[in-house]
């Protein structure tokens, strides 16, 4: 539980973007670092903090539960929001003095990329959990480009992973 | 304690926006959030934030959600700390907090402790199997939204590209991954080339 603690501090401070930045890091502890549960677990997981509604910062509490229960997922979540949201807290109140000043706009913008290119490893590997499966990465496919292509709500394309799983992994 | 009618407000729009006057009335409005956040809730938010409670302007929104974005942690919880210091100081920033997750909190391990139970039910697998591929294509279709902007400088391109392999494909740890990038983008963007 202390390892738990300790890892989700440290990526508390490098999500910077959000949880998405870090999904690519979370797999690599829980699965290949301390082996806390399969890769097909983890993106199970993933999929019930989608499917839930909420913020999809509660994948912390699931993994927690799942490594040392209520506790486990108590203490998950407490520590991935804790550090971001003190200096969330710390800046929330200098805000107004540097909001418009020229070496923000240009860390933000410095800041796109990467955030992007950490988005798609974070979808790479929550769609690869056992190699790479031309079943997986239909159903990844289909859901990228309706998302890109249209402006359908997320939870229909959800759902329709869900019909798609039913007919191709049964 | 921040005050309460900050810099930044539209002048003579700020008298059609009422800040919450109570603890109360700040947990039930971030618990309102919470409670529908079907499918992302950034929408919700401004929803519940901007249209029905008009506890803050929509320019104000925007800004505030661009602050939380830039910093690290989950941009709504953020967002909950950022507005409810405005308001009513540290008890605030907690109590929004809060009021954001208790819903969600719940549910999430509901959902979960359910499916444990169906967990070794093929057709249940296969399902939440498919929700979970499909979750994860919608982060690349996201990604892919997020980069077109900036599709057409090469350096960002070269940029998205090494990330993406050094985190997805070879699994380099996080501490290394994102200081390398960030200051490489950083030089990048100082130079004008982002």
């Amino acid at each position: 539980m202390l390892a738990l603690f300790l890892y989700f501090l440290l990526l508390s401070l490098l999500s910077v973007g959000g949880v998405n930045t870090v999904m690519p890091e979370m797999q690599r502890i829980v699965v290949e670092t301390e082996a806390w549960m399969s890769g097909a677990e983890f993106t199970q997981l993933f999929a019930l903090s989608q499917a839930a509604p909420g913020p999809n910062v509660l994948i912390t509490s699931l993994v927690g539960w799942k490594v040392a229960g209520l506790a486990g997922a108590i203490i998950a979540l407490a520590a991935f929001c804790g550090p971001a949201g003190a200096l969330a807290y710390w800046v929330g109140g200098v805000w107004e003095r540097f909001r418009d000043a020229p070496w923000r706009m240009r860390i933000q913008r410095a800041l796109v990329p990467v955030t992007v290119g950490l988005v798609f490893a974070g979808g790479y590997v929550l769609a690869t959990p056992e190699g790479i499966d031309w079943r997986n990465a239909l159903i990844a496919t289909a859901s990228a480009t309706v998302l890109y292509t249209t402006r359908l709500n997320p939870l229909w394309i959800l759902s329709g992973g869900a019909i798609a799983g039913y007919f191709v992994y049964v | 304690m921040g005050s309460r009618f900050p810099k930044g407000w539209i002048t003579g729009v700020s008298d059609s926006v009422h800040p919450p006057r109570s603890l109360a009335e700040l947990f039930l409005g971030f618990l309102s959030i919470g409670a529908r956040a079907f499918g992302g809730v950034l929408p919700w938010a401004h929803r519940t934030l901007v249209e029905e409670r008009r506890w803050v302007t929509p320019a104000d929104f925007a800004e505030m959600i661009a602050l939380c974005q830039f910093l690290p942690g989950p941009n709504v919880a953020n967002l909950s700390i950022v507005l409810g210091r405005r308001w009513f100081g540290l008890a605030g920033a907690i109590v929004g907090f809060l009021g954001l997750m208790a819903l969600p909190f719940i549910w999430v391990l509901g959902l979960a402790i359910l499916y444990a139970d169906w967990a070794t039910h093929p057709a249940v697998r296969a399902v939440v199997g498919g929700v979970g591929i499909a979750a994860a294509g919608l982060f690349i279709g996201t990604g892919m939204k997020l980069a077109r902007p900036i599709a057409r400088k090469p350096v960002a391109v070269l940029i998205i590209a090494g990330c993406f392999i050094a985190a997805g494909l070879l699994r380099v740890p996080l501490v290394i991954v994102l200081p390398a990038a960030a200051a490489l983008a950083l030089v990048a963007s100082h130079t004008g080339a982002l």
